[in-house]
């Protein structure tokens, strides 16, 4: 008889297996797993959700108060400024949802403005279409074209970066928390699935002339190896020595520091072409 | 608040109206501080938890997705808030407590000493907290979306941006380390 694996019981007891039914009939005939299960049911059924303390009706407000000085100016490209402002100008006096006098107001002076830009762009355009008929045809300014989409290119690959250093730093700690020796597959399979990605961006950083990325990403993929080719029930040794290299590679301080340095290039435009070597980690 | 006044609030937070997000901050600030205490479990935790996924949020407003739901997308970042706390909690505290489960007076000398002394089943709770404590940010994280919250594996991988198989697998080692600690007490329940 073929028996029920304990990870098999606890997704039926969440309702989470696709073969409920199945496993139902099976756990009718079978003593084994039916003692299982009723352990774990049994344990489970002990932990009640803790009862979160009462938050009154001004906790929202209690809440705005203590972040509203620390809100950060937020990023808006251009194309989200100059896309609203159209949208204003377009939207229709009728559509608005907003009911107050104040905010009616408000809103017909937001339109007034946005009108007045969108006025702006439009005898732009028009007086850029007259020169541009007039002037003497030089050959098209190639290069700045091309600085302007690789700028773009570049901005996307340094958030992409950012993000990915954010997760291999979330299953380097994992590793470097872990309690003791034990079953490690679920940091194996999220190194796995990171790997890819990670060879990826390296061969991108390295086209990109971003050479201290891809040194980083290279010492992150190093140990993500070690981590994926690791036996999934690593014993003490194997896990203090992978720790040890992290350890003296000061690898999750680096990939802590690179993913700022890459945030802070993301919010700023101009710095989000490569830098000549990365802040000194050590 | 209905769906297309709350369209039109988000609309304008992502133009950098702190109007608007105030508005936000008052619609989910008691649903991200009741998950932020059911991760973390403690009160001091849970509202430092709330403060910073609020001003993540705001942070990240123009990397939202419209079409998406802001108190879905609320949702992920006070998890993640949670995970990236108690990480950081347990590595100043490793040390410290080293100690764990061994500080818990056994159960059998407390009732030997006086068996009307403490009820039992807050006695259970606190066994049951401290099992969690002991588990890692990325165990009890997904512990608490599957059985505090009723998330599905799919749900918890997508919330904390981990893979299916992860999440399964943070879920079940979380299960097999309370089963530890919790069995000998279920007799006792």
């Amino acid at each position: 008889m073929k028996h029920y694996s304990e990870e098999d019981l606890v997704l039926h007891y969440y309702g989470e297996d696709r073969r409920a039914a199945e496993v139902e009939r099976h756990l009718q005939a079978c003593e084994r797993c039916a003692a299982t299960y009723r352990d774990i049911a049994g344990t489970l059924a002990m932990i009640a959700a803790p009862e979160a303390p009462e938050r009154g009706d001004q906790y929202g407000l209690e809440v705005w108060q203590r972040i509203r000085h620390k809100l950060p100016e937020q990023n808006r490209s251009w194309f989200f400024v100059l896309r609203s402002s159209f949208g204003a100008v377009l939207r229709s006096p009728f559509d608005s949802g907003i009911r107050s006098p104040f905010e009616r107001r408000t809103q017909n002076a937001e339109r007034r403005t946005a009108f007045a830009l969108a006025a702006s762009v439009a005898v732009l355009v028009v007086a850029a279409f007259v020169v541009g008929r007039v002037w003497p045809r030089t050959p098209p300014i190639k290069p700045a074209e091309q600085t302007a989409s690789t700028d773009a290119a570049r901005r996307v690959f340094v958030a992409s970066v950012a993000d990915h250093l954010d997760r291999s730093a979330r299953v380097l700690t994992d590793i470097m928390d872990t309690a003791a020796a034990g079953d490690i597959s679920a940091e194996q399979q999220w190194a796995d699935d990171l790997l890819i990605a990670s060879r990826l961006y390296r061969q991108d950083a390295v086209d990109a002339g971003e050479q201290s990325v891809a040194d980083v990403l290279d010492e992150v993929e190093r140990s993500l190896i070690e981590i994926v080719h690791s036996p999934s029930r690593i014993g003490a040794a194997d896990l203090e020595q992978i720790r040890r290299r992290i350890d003296a590679a000061a690898l999750l301080f680096k990939v802590r520091v690179l993913s700022d340095d890459l945030r802070e290039r993301e919010q700023t435009p101009d710095a989000a072409r490569p830098r000549t070597s990365m802040r000194k980690t050590s | 608040m209905d769906a297309t006044e709350a369209a039109a609030v988000l609309a304008r937070a992502r133009q950098g109206d702190s109007e608007a997000f105030r508005a936000l901050v008052g619609q989910h600030s008691r649903s991200a501080f009741r998950l932020a205490y059911r991760m973390t479990g403690n009160e001091q935790d849970a509202e430092d938890v709330v403060q910073e996924s609020f001003l993540r949020a705001y942070r990240q407003l123009g990397r939202f997705e419209s079409r998406a739901n802001f108190g879905t997308w609320l949702y992920r970042i006070v998890a993640n808030c949670s995970v990236d706390l108690m990480r950081a909690k347990q590595a100043r505290h490793d040390q410290i407590r080293g100690d764990s489960l061994d500080a818990v007076p056994d159960l059998e000398e407390q009732r030997a000493a006086g068996p009307e002394r403490l009820a039992r089943s807050a006695e259970i709770g606190r066994r049951v907290q401290r099992a969690l404590e002991d588990l890692s940010p990325l165990e009890r994280a997904a512990f608490t979306l599957r059985h505090y919250e009723g998330r599905s594996i799919d749900e918890i991988s997508r919330t904390l941006g981990l893979g299916t198989s992860a999440a399964k697998h943070s879920v079940f080692r979380a299960v097999k380390k309370l089963r530890l600690v919790l069995e000998p007490l279920r007799g006792q329940s």
